[in-house]
């Protein structure tokens, strides 16, 4: 196994301000996961002492953002700080119209009652929660298309976001193009585990598209991690800046939903982009109905300000080798213990295998929620369940029963040290060697709609 | 009378850009004369909105260092919950990223075709919002407020006879909801009396139907019920509206307003069935049930804000210092809506302009006209907002055409009011000018918005 070179990704940073956590005992702990029904959604974040919940909303902003934040323009029509959010949009991303939404979920609801007829097929390299469920509220039926490797989690392939061209051409000569909305490509595939997707995929997909007058729509909300692992793994992009890498994966695509809480370094926001005028102008009109006037799209003017200088400060190349870095960080130590984790590591997080910990529990015993319960009731770091309970039901009914049942660690961006890295590490350790004891869960509430967040447990006796 | 002074001192400033007229003209040709359009850095005095454009405390500036980014269970959110669940009386506390997210849950929820809802005025992203489900939204706004230059305390009650009247006709079944808007804004920002309140509580009551209060300015309404309804004058602003919101099965609130933040919005319901049909929705489009699509910081500072908007002084400054403006348009000869209501002062544009046709749209030529000599924003409230065409695309006029001047909260110094005061000379002396704006592009809903004008040249 390689050593682990500390210096290549120390904090280009130093911490400016902090916010104190509490630590917990252990019969307090299992007294709030028993009040949270075993979710760890439904954990009061006093309780909890590190939260790997999510890297969505959690980032540490910078002194700059900070300052950029106090010159946040409130106007309700034609802030300034719009103006600077799409300016930095245009300047990073390359995208020419921007609707500002008040997060991810916002510009996905838009883009998809616009460009989604009902009865379309939606293919995408895996599917994402929030982003199949607006996809099939507009009518629309999302088809996987990633590369068969990325279901297997000790695959080391070093692009297991990148799309099964084949597996597209053959629902083109099903449905026929005029079918298909859009091809959905998400960089850096979340459920697969932060998993990349390489440039020369993504031109041979916009080659394939062209042919067949296909839109590629970019959901970019990890853009600049995805470019990260383009530049170290891909032949040609050694020296490339994360910057131009950043620009030419969005040239090769024509619209893009973001989540800006994830790569952008903010708490709240989002933006759909298009380079495509009728898009642009019919989206102006919902955002309206929706999220606010289109030159604020709910979100504060400070908001839109400090969007504008994380997305600058995500494309720099010291940052992301020190926020990776610290993943892989997180990622070794595990592997140290024996862990089984995905391979390789994820940009954003580190996911490991429910299935290969718990063997003994079967994939309706939610092996990955029984797992996140246990480790939270071990150190009060919680995790998020990523399998059956996340992957929910199809339309009919049935549960979809996803190949992987991870457990994920998430990373907040410039907010956690090495130190909580390795009290992690531990923590998974210790849940490890007790493994053999512990007991799978059954579901005792689920709601309609995206179950992982509200659904409850209890313990199998 | 000594001069009214605010209860607060300045701590932090925004400088503001000083323009020319010529720069002005050029501003709006860009902005195709809709103010909607123009940047808000060629603005001197902003009256556009006193949505999300207040100033925050100290307080709730510290509380925005203090938020609690925790995706789910974060502490700003037990905060929030705990401070709405006491000012409404109602268990289930839905945070939303703004007022028009609460509205889209709960209407599209209750509404849908055949369905009807019943208001005293809906506000334009209300209706909006209903007519969305293919709902039928209907106002019946008393009759005193007809007269906009009269003045009755309560101009804002709904109709009662009318309510009764309307429930016969339609039947209680297809009546999804009768909403409360408090105060009622697009009727001049007049406010509801509790004595209303009540009675519409016992219609509800009697007929099985749903009972909403939309109330980004309930703290404002509040002041109104203190002053002018004889039984409430001893009890405080907060205990008012306590009383007032504990009367409805729903809550709706843009915090933009009485919230006294620039972003965040409240849905809460007292029946758990339909609470958990809104979260539902809620996670789909807005985010995770502790936060809504709102940060921490932003949970934080309103908690922090629907606390201090109770406050006695507070409210006095504010009331009267929206008073302040209005009375001395007033004086001045300029047709306002009377009595003042408590968030913005509305010019009467058709009184004001009674040359220009309603098809030239007298009220948007008096917004453009206040920011071309002096910079001053302000939004039209008449046929641009609320007009509809025929099946011959003419148009059926609003029943007013209002320009609406709103005062963002503990923003603009008296300066800035007199300044707005003098400008009001120049408006007067083109009062007689007889050409108007025809829109030359428009999206199919809210069009106010974004759509774009041309001067008319006869």
């Amino acid at each position: 196994m390689a050593k682990i070179n500390k210096r290549s990704w120390a904090e280009p940073y130093k911490m400016k301000m902090v916010e104190l956590l509490k630590v917990t005992t252990r019969p307090q702990r299992i007294k709030a996961l028993k009040e949270a029904g075993f979710n760890t959604f439904l954990l009061k974040s006093d309780d909890v002492y590190i939260d790997l919940l999510t890297d969505s909303g959690t980032n540490a902003m910078s002194d700059q953002q900070w300052s950029a934040f106090m010159l946040g323009d409130e106007a309700y029509a034609g802030s300034k700080s719009y103006y600077k959010l799409e300016k930095a949009i245009q300047e990073f991303y390359g995208y020419k119209y921007i609707i500002p939404t008040h997060q991810g979920r916002g510009a996905e609801n838009i883009l998809s009652q616009i460009l989604i007829k009902k009865g379309d097929i939606v293919p995408g390299n895996m599917y994402f929660t929030t982003t199949r469920l607006h996809q099939e509220l507009a009518g629309g039926t999302f088809v996987d298309i990633i590369i068969d490797e990325a279901h297997d989690p000790y695959n080391e392939f070093p692009f297991k976001g990148n799309i099964d061209i084949q597996k597209l051409d053959a629902l083109v000569k099903e449905h026929g193009a005029d079918k298909i909305s859009y091809v959905c490509m998400a960089t850096n595939v979340n459920m697969a585990g932060g998993q990349p997707i390489s440039m020369a995929n993504l031109k041979e997909l916009r080659a394939y598209t062209n042919k067949h007058k296909l839109k590629v729509i970019h959901d970019m909300t990890r853009v600049a991690e995805n470019a990260y692992f383009i530049q170290q793994r891909e032949e040609g992009y050694k020296n490339v800046k994360i910057k131009d890498i950043v620009k030419e994966i969005c040239s090769l695509t024509d619209g893009c939903t973001m989540s800006a809480k994830k790569d952008a370094l903010v708490n709240i926001g989002g933006f759909m982009g298009t380079n495509d005028w009728e898009v642009f102008e019919e989206a102006r009109n919902l955002v309206v109905v929706y999220e606010g006037l289109h030159t604020y799209g709910g979100m504060a003017g400070r908001d839109m300000e400090a969007m504008a200088v994380g997305i600058k400060e995500s494309v720099s190349d010291n940052h992301q080798k020190a926020r990776i870095g610290q993943v892989e960080y997180l990622g070794r130590k595990m592997e140290e213990y024996g862990i089984p984790v995905v391979k390789p590591f994820g940009g954003h997080g580190i996911f490991v295998d429910a299935k290969a910990f718990l063997p003994h529990l079967t994939q309706d015993e939610f092996p990955a929620q029984t797992l996140a319960a246990e480790i939270y009731i071990d150190s009060g770091v919680r995790t998020m369940e990523r399998g059956v309970v996340s992957a929910g039901r199809k339309p009919n009914g049935e549960n979809y029963y996803p190949k992987l049942e991870l457990v994920r660690f998430t990373l907040p961006r410039r907010v956690y040290t090495q130190a909580h890295m390795d009290v992690i590490a531990e923590s998974v350790a210790a849940v490890y060697e007790r493994r053999n004891k512990i007991k799978g869960l059954k579901m005792t509430y689920e709601p309609k709609y995206l179950r992982f967040f509200q659904a409850k447990f209890e313990q199998i006796k | 009378m000594r001069t009214l002074t605010e209860p607060f001192k300045i701590k932090m400033v925004e400088p503001l850009k000083v323009t020319t007229e010529e720069y002005r003209r050029e501003a709006l040709k860009v902005a195709k004369y809709n103010p909607f359009l123009l940047r808000a850095q060629d603005v001197f005095v902003d009256l556009l909105t006193d949505s999300g454009t207040g100033a925050m405390s100290d307080k709730q500036w510290s509380g925005i260092m203090m938020g609690d980014e925790s995706y789910a269970g974060a502490r700003s959110w037990e905060h929030l919950e705990s401070v709405v669940k006491s000012l409404t009386g109602m268990e289930y506390i839905i945070p939303t990223h703004q007022g028009r997210a609460a509205e889209r849950i709960l209407y599209s929820i209750i509404g849908g075709p055949d369905k009807v809802f019943i208001s005293n005025t809906h506000f334009d992203t209300t209706r909006a919002n209903i007519e969305y489900t293919n709902a039928e939204a209907i106002d019946i706004v008393c009759t005193e407020a007809d007269n906009v230059e009269s003045f009755a305390p309560f101009k804002g009650n709904i109709d009662l006879e009318k309510l009764e009247q309307l429930i016969k006709e339609r039947g209680s079944k297809a009546i999804a909801a009768v909403i409360m808007t408090v105060t009622n804004n697009s009727s001049g920002g007049q406010p509801v009396s509790m004595a209303n309140m009540k009675a519409v509580r016992k219609i509800c009551d009697k007929h099985q139907i749903m009972m909403v209060i939309d109330g980004c300015r309930i703290a404002e309404n509040s002041y109104f019920v203190k002053h002018r309804e004889e039984e409430y004058s001893k009890k405080s602003y907060l205990e008012i509206a306590q009383e007032m919101l504990h009367l409805g099965d729903a809550f709706i609130m843009s915090a933009k307003k009485d919230g006294l933040v620039n972003m965040g919005g409240l849905l809460t319901v007292k029946d758990k069935e339909l609470s958990v049909k809104c979260q539902n929705l809620l996670i789909i489009s807005e985010g995770f049930t502790t936060y809504g699509g709102l940060s921490g910081r932003d949970m934080e500072a309103l908690a922090i804000g629907l606390t201090e908007v109770f406050d006695e002084d507070y409210l006095n400054y504010r009331v009267k210092s929206t008073a302040y403006l209005g009375e001395k348009l007033k004086a001045k000869g300029v047709p306002v809506v009377w009595p003042i209501g408590g968030h913005a002062v509305y010019i009467d544009a058709k009184k004001l302009y009674n040359q220009i046709p309603v098809e030239e749209y007298p009220g948007q030529t008096l917004a453009v006209d206040l920011y071309l000599k002096g910079g001053i924003r302000t939004v039209e409230i008449g046929s641009v907002m609320f007009g509809k065409y025929d099946e011959q695309g003419k148009l059926i006029a609003a029943e007013q055409e209002l320009v609406r001047l709103a005062i963002p909260r503990r923003v603009y110094t008296q300066s800035h009011i007199d300044y707005v005061l003098d400008v009001f000379d120049d408006i007067l002396e083109m009062r007689n000018q007889k050409n108007g704006y025809k829109i030359t592009y428009e999206p199919q809903f809210l069009r106010h918005f974004t759509s774009h004008f041309e001067p008319i040249k006869k």
